[in-house]
């Protein structure tokens, strides 16, 4: 811009009435420094405008300057003294302006929306983070209670092996044990090894017991029965029982007893009995 | 303590800068009726406009030093601590926009003018050139200089667009000019 033009646009006039922003008064100096034109018109209208202001111009009440003089004075006496404070320096530029920079305006807008933007976008992730927090709870609860049940079908499973591998044994007897006159539906096996003389049995149909009664299995030795355990029925107990051993028997008979079994079976309590 | 004799600038500046008291009474007996007057036009309240001069004068007086003539005249440097000084009053009060239109409304200095008893003072030459100053003339000059509105604020006051602000007070400096050329 030159001197002709800055005398025109209006940025003098902006100065001296202290309107100028802090970039026009930077810019209006710049050009004084380069034009001397420009300074010139400046001084001129810098003059009529204190001229306007000293028109203005009011006395102070008679008491103000006394009251200066004496504050003068504490704070000479004070300096003298050395216990003067140094108070704020004076700002050698004209009036600071309130107003921010529009540019500032919009960034701080934008820091604005941009902060309740991620509020929100807290907030939603952190519902969600949440819901997934249940989720995967749940998850595991339900993940614990398959693996106990898997655990439960690993053991029937195991079981299921252990039995087949009884029961395949070559030296296996199997003696299947009708039910009696009483109880014609009952049905239950005994599986003995020859080599081993171990006797498991394996319950086909027995009525679930009273619960202070259970079964229990007898060999008869000699024509008398010889005590050989108490076993267990119902969903929860083994499919085959590992029982007493015994090393010869004519035949196997089962009776419900008392809980934990009896010396001596009670006769008319004879579910089933098989000959070998 | 009224001076009889006076100084030139640079006696002044030199006495001034030598903390001379003496000089600091003719100083303040010389200008601070024009300094009154700014503070009394900015704060529009002659108890605080006292405290503000009276604080003006002690920055004058210990800042002395940091006055570099070669950026303006004594009168320019004392008038700019003054303004500031009684703009920052104006605004620690927190005066807000609506209080400042106000003000330029019920401010009767700003119209009528509780005028100097200086005598450096015209009466006449004063009421010569307000008087052929409009209305809007004075208020974009005033508010822009005694209530240090920024071109947003006086384009707000003004119902005027923002782009026409620096327009309109160049016209307004330019008829005030041509007005103290008469007086």
């Amino acid at each position: 811009m030159g001197a002709t033009s800055y005398i025109s646009s209006g940025i003098i006039e902006a100065y001296v009435s202290g309107l100028a922003s802090s970039q026009e008064r930077e810019e209006l100096e710049a050009a004084m420094a380069q034009y001397p034109e420009v300074a010139a018109e400046y001084q001129s209208c810098q003059h009529d405008m204190e001229q306007y202001i000293i028109y203005q111009s009011v006395t102070p009440p008679a008491t103000l300057k006394e009251k200066l003089f004496s504050q003068l004075d504490t704070e000479e006496t004070a300096r003298a003294n050395g216990t003067y404070v140094d108070e704020d320096a004076i700002p050698e530029t004209p009036v600071r302006k309130i107003l921010v920079s529009s540019a500032w305006r919009w960034v701080a807008a934008a820091s604005i929306l941009l902060l309740a933007g991620s509020a929100l976008l807290n907030y939603n992730l952190f519902t969600r983070y949440n819901d997934a927090q249940q989720k995967l709870e749940a998850l595991a609860v339900s993940n614990s209670s398959l693996a106990a049940e898997t655990n439960t079908y690993r053991t029937r499973l195991e079981q299921a092996e252990e039995n087949l591998h009884i029961v395949q044994d070559p030296s296996m007897k199997t003696v299947k044990m009708p039910g009696t006159k009483p109880f014609p539906t009952a049905l239950a096996t005994v599986y003995w090894n020859q080599t081993s003389k171990e006797v498991f049995v394996m319950v086909n149909n027995l009525p679930q017991p009273a619960p202070d009664k259970q079964y229990q299995l007898w060999a008869i030795v000699d024509g008398k029965p010889v005590d050989m355990g108490v076993f267990e029925t119902g969903t929860d107990a083994k499919i085959i029982q590992k029982m007493k051993s015994v090393n010869n028997a004519e035949m196997f008979a089962v009776t419900l007893e008392k809980k934990g079994g009896s010396p001596e079976p009670t006769l008319d309590q004879m579910y089933v009995a098989g000959k070998i | 303590m009224e001076s009889a004799f006076t100084y030139t600038e640079s006696e002044l500046i030199q006495g001034l800068k030598a903390k001379d008291q003496k000089v600091f009474s003719y100083l303040y007996d010389r200008y601070s009726p024009a300094l009154y007057g700014v503070a009394l036009k900015v704060l529009n309240d002659e108890s605080n406009a006292s405290d503000c001069l009276q604080e003006v004068f002690m920055k004058i007086w210990r800042n002395i030093d940091r006055y570099d003539e070669s950026k303006g005249r004594l009168f320019t440097w004392m008038l700019n601590i003054t303004r500031n000084t009684a703009i920052d009053t104006l605004r620690s009060k927190a005066h807000k926009m609506d209080q400042k239109i106000q003000d330029i409304g019920d401010d009767v200095h700003l119209y009528t003018g509780n005028l100097a008893v200086h005598p450096s003072v015209d009466h006449l030459g004063l009421s010569k050139v307000l008087e052929k100053l409009t209305k809007e003339q004075r208020i974009i000059i005033d508010l822009a200089y005694y209530k240090g509105c920024t071109q947003e604020e006086i384009s707000k006051v003004l119902e005027i667009p923002l782009g026409t602000v620096k327009t309109r007070m160049r016209n307004a400096i330019i008829q005030l000019r041509n007005l103290l050329k008469l007086v």
